[in-house]
């Protein structure tokens, strides 16, 4: 078990092209689980890549446990990673990729095999070790890709998207399997994912990453409730939150509105906060919009689409060019094209500023 | 479901037709040969005549009309000749004067053409006059007894099999089960072989009934002949189209005898006491493979046509199936010409070759079984083509080392690299000749590029391609050269495919470079280096433009291969089937190597 450091790491892979990584900086405690989360091309694979010592960084260190491995090979890492194709050798069965890692470290042979059973019986696979990766299920192949990093008993995990090509319901079961790994292992993992949800379930910090740039790094609650711009807003949540753009305004007199109000297309929206001016971004979940009579809210909005999903429903809304979106529970009998009122709670309102960095809701008087 | 009756029907006109064809040919074949018996005992009768019957008198050629009548109407009375003859003198009949004359028109024809014709059902042959210069009339032969294959027993016995098999086949039609088929097939079989065994017999009455007749007429014209001389001249002439030998008594009866040209038809003839000759033929019956051919062929037509109306009858029911099976056997079937045309087709001709001897200058060739075979392993220069041609295709797995480690260099993709890899493909892109000539070049004794460094290193110049140790290694390092660009092309080809993420894993996992290598890459290329090796040794089994441009398989056969010996003794010794023997030794030699393949890639498995 080891923490893991990356300081300052930046990956250029094409001197034409923008850094792949740009002066990235995570610790990852010992024994933590750390989620890196951002959509397909924003580096994160890159960063795990560069942990493991399959790629070198261009500049920066990487640091596991007290020792900087920056320019150490992979083998003297000790770390392990599971690959999103699971990448098992189709030449060999179950039983030698398990044993794969430590047939290099040339351990004796009983000990690889006591090592290789103790695996494939925690993993349930011990019936599968004759056989080849290619008379695998989807989610045998994931299980014996894990077995194989655990097999090693590493200081540290690297996992690059291991479910992204399971089907929903084995996804779901494999996520709850890896926490209860990560329980009884009580060992460092980073985990990388481009799936919100993978990451609020599992993580228990989560690094989001764009472009190269880590956005914000914090707990699932953290980052879901106090997004650190407007893309970590957007990425969290499905869907994910609605950002109005809108020009603060004076209000010209109105009920604890501080005085001024955004208006966004067919709504006016009063700011909690009276400190800013000019172009502004409003941030809101759908879960916190609700719906009211026409006239009755901050505005009104078009009915665009209506998704029953069971337990609740979204409903897509547009006042006069800004989109939002409202989940409400359960069933709704709405009408599409009817015209409604839009309403919310004001402490539940999100601001940032044209640039899409947050904003305080108040700032020190 | 209910039995189609037209199907039914359709099966058992399609059996009916195949044994009338079947009887048609066999009918065929026993005309045939009675022809050819009735045509040569003419031809034997009319030299016989020509040897017994005195000159005219009174004109420079041809004879008096009463001496060749005595003979003609002696002839008709000589006991145990197997035909009914009629002399003609000029286009009268002399044994039965009553009979009708023989046409101006086929006189002239048979004149003309100096040869026996079969004219209205009998064989007429020339007669000549004493010295063979003029036709001075003609003898007519129809044999006796009419030996048709349609009464031989075996024909009878597949004839009934064949008629009750199909006739249980077609009731069978649009059933599940394949049993009355295979009956039908076997059958079938059956009745082809059955018939073949009737036209062969037909075969050799043809021949032995010949001899029988050639027999008589040389004893006769021996018995003529005043005592204690033999008339050898005129013997020769009566048993023409036969050798004659002096020979040790033995039955009358023709037989068969083995010699050097493969089975002779021999009858023994008695001159007198104590002195005996034999007349000795290439019988009919030597000749009737493609009989067989043509007889199973026509035979398996019944069983064909009612398995294509079992077939339909299924299909009916499913014409979706119908659609489909017809479209893919359209879409088989130039594939399927090309490859019947171009490779089964000459397969089967090597075969037929391999297990004949045809002598230069002769038509035809023999059965000898496995006798060409036998000549090979008796052959030593067989021997060392073939270990020859093992020690070249060593030149493979050589090669195949060497371009492995030049794809692992060059298997990048930068400007040099690549230029590296079309460098090294031009030996393949020029033709062996070219290749061939160029190396001879290098190799040359005294002006060659090798012996110029050699000696420039001050040690002695050595004589490459002449020297009996050196001479297969140098034609083998050339072809591990020739093809070291292709080998390595697709090398780097395998090495591309194979993903990366699994190098990435064993980095992960520890795999120091070489342990990569040994435990990833060379497994996951296997099938690729199966591919490179199966194609190289199967080139370098049959390899001859090489050998034959840089050595020719000199000096004294230490670079002999397998396919310059084919060549060699087919074209130079000629000597076809020893040819067609090796030829398929090799085929032998490369389906293993091929099996092999088969067998290992069935195993492999791909990527995940």
């Amino acid at each position: 078990m080891a923490s893991v450091t990356v300081r300052q790491l930046t990956k250029v892979f094409d001197p034409d092209q923008r850094a792949a990584v740009r002066d990235l900086s995570l610790a990852v405690a010992d024994g933590e689980f750390l989620v890196l989360l951002g959509p397909s091309g924003c580096g994160k694979t890159t960063v795990l890549r560069c942990i493991a010592g399959l790629e070198d960084p261009t500049s920066g260190d990487v640091v596991i446990g007290e020792r900087v491995v920056t320019r150490v090979p992979p083998a003297e890492r000790d770390v392990a990673m599971v690959f999103q194709n699971h990448a098992l050798y189709p030449h060999l069965t179950v039983r030698d990729n398990l044993g794969f890692a430590l047939k290099m470290r040339r351990l004796p042979r009983a000990d690889i095999g006591r090592r290789v059973d103790q695996v494939a019986k925690r993993l349930r696979i011990a019936d599968l070790l004759d056989r080849r990766p290619a008379e695998l299920s989807g989610g045998e192949r994931q299980r014996v890709a894990l077995g194989r990093a655990i097999a090693r008993e590493p200081r540290a995990f690297l996992f690059d998207e291991p479910l992204a090509h399971l089907d929903a319901h084995l996804r779901v079961e494999l996520r709850a399997e890896l926490l209860g790994l990560h329980r009884s292992l009580k060992s460092t993992m980073i985990y990388v994912t481009h799936d919100q949800v993978e990451a609020m379930t599992m993580g228990q910090r989560i690094a989001v990453l764009h472009e190269g740039r880590l956005r914000q790094v914090g707990t699932p609650a953290e980052v879901y409730d106090r997004p650190a711009d407007v893309f970590v807003a957007r990425l969290l949540g499905a869907p994910g939150m609605n950002v109005l753009t809108g020009m603060a305004i004076e209000s010209g007199g109105g009920k604890g509105d501080g005085g001024r109000v955004v208006e966004c297309g067919s709504l006016r929206i009063p700011l909690p906060s009276g400190d800013y001016f000019g172009e502004i971004q409003l941030g809101l979940r759908p879960e916190h919009v609700g719906l009211c009579g026409v006239g009755q809210g901050v505005g009104d909005a078009a009915i665009l689409i209506v998704e029953p999903l069971g337990s609740e429903t979204l409903v897509h809304l547009d006042a006069e060019g800004q989109r939002l979106i409202a989940r409400l529970p359960g069933l709704v009998e709405l009408a599409v094209g009817e015209l409604v009122g839009v309403k919310f709670e004001r402490r539940r309102l999100h601001m940032f500023d044209a640039a899409g960095g947050r904003l305080p809701v108040s700032r020190a008087p | 479901m209910t039995r189609p009756a037209p199907a039914r029907v359709a099966a058992v006109a399609g059996a009916l037709l195949s044994v009338a064809a079947v009887l048609a040919a066999a009918w065929r074949a026993g005309e045939r040969y009675a022809t050819a018996y009735a045509l040569r005992s003419a031809a034997t009768i009319s030299h016989y005549l020509a040897v017994v019957t005195p000159p005219a008198r009174d004109r420079a050629s041809g004879y008096d009309l009463a001496p060749l009548l005595v003979q003609a109407r002696g002839l008709a009375t000589l006991p145990g000749l197997g035909v009914q003859v009629e002399v003609y003198h000029g286009t009268a009949p002399l044994v039965r004067a009553t009979g009708p004359s023989l046409s101006p028109d086929a006189f002239d024809e048979i004149r003309g053409r100096d040869s026996a014709e079969w004219v209205h059902g009998q064989g007429v042959a020339p007669l000549w006059d004493k010295n063979e210069r003029d036709v001075v009339g003609a003898v007519a032969a129809r044999p006796k007894r009419i030996a048709s294959p349609l009464l031989s027993l075996w024909l009878l016995v597949g004839l009934l099999v064949a008629l009750a098999a199909a006739w249980g086949a077609g009731s069978a039609v649009g059933r599940p089960s394949r049993a009355p088929l295979l009956r039908y097939l076997a059958a079938s079989l059956m009745l082809g072989v059955g018939a073949y065994l009737g036209v062969r017999g037909a075969a050799r009455q043809s021949t032995d009934r010949w001899l029988s007749d050639a027999r008589l007429l040389v004893q006769d014209v021996a018995a003529r002949a005043p005592r204690g001389r033999v008339p050898l001249a005129d013997l020769a002439r009566v048993g023409r189209g036969a050798t004659l030998a002096v020979a040790p008594p033995a039955t009358l009866t023709p037989r068969r005898e083995a010699s050097e040209r493969g089975r002779d038809a021999v009858v023994a003839v008695r001159l007198s006491a104590g002195r005996w000759l034999e007349l000795r033929t290439t019988p009919e019956d030597a000749r009737t493979d493609g009989w067989l051919v043509l007889l199973v062929t026509l035979a398996l037509l019944g069983p064909g046509a009612t398995a294509v109306v079992q077939w339909g009858a299924g299909a009916v029911a499913r014409p979706r199936e119908l659609r489909t099976t017809a479209a893919a056997w359209g879409f088989l079937a130039p594939a399927a010409a090309h490859v019947a045309l171009f490779a089964v087709g000459p397969l089967l001709f090597a075969a037929y070759v391999a297990v004949h001897r045809s002598t230069p200058g002769e038509p035809g060739a023999r059965f000898v079984g496995l006798e060409n075979f036998a000549d090979l392993v008796r052959d030593p220069v067989v021997w060392t083509a073939l270990r020859n041609t093992a020690l070249f295709a060593l030149s493979v797995p050589i090669g195949m080392a060497l371009a492995l480690t030049a794809a692992l260099i060059l298997q990048g993709s930068g400007r040099g690299v690549r230029l590296a890899r079309a460098v090294l493909l031009l030996p393949v892109a020029s033709s062996a000749v070219a290749v061939g000539l160029l190396w001879r070049w290098v190799y040359h004794a005294d002006f060659g590029v090798l012996n110029g460094l050699l000696l420039r290193a001050g040690m002695p110049a050595i004589d490459w391609l002449r020297d009996p140790t050196t001479a297969l290694i140098a034609v083998t390092f050339v072809a591990v050269w020739a093809q070291l660009g292709y080998q390595t092309a697709v090398f780097v080809a395998g090495l591309q495919a194979i993903p990366t993420a699994y190098l990435d894993a064993a980095r992960a996992d520890g795999a120091g470079a070489w342990r990569r290598f040994w435990h990833i890459t060379l497994p996951l290329l296997r099938p690729v280096t199966l591919f490179v090796l199966v194609t190289g040794l199967i080139g370098a089994f049959q390899v001859f433009t090489l050998v034959y441009t840089l050595t020719g398989g000199e000096p004294g056969h230490a670079t002999d291969v397998i396919a310059l010996r084919i060549y060699h003794t087919a074209w130079e010794s000629l000597r076809f089937g020893p040819a067609g023997a090796l030829g398929l030794v090799l085929f032998a030699i490369l389906l293993g190597v091929t099996w092999m393949q088969f067998r290992v890639l069935r195993r492999s498995r791909g990527h995940v």
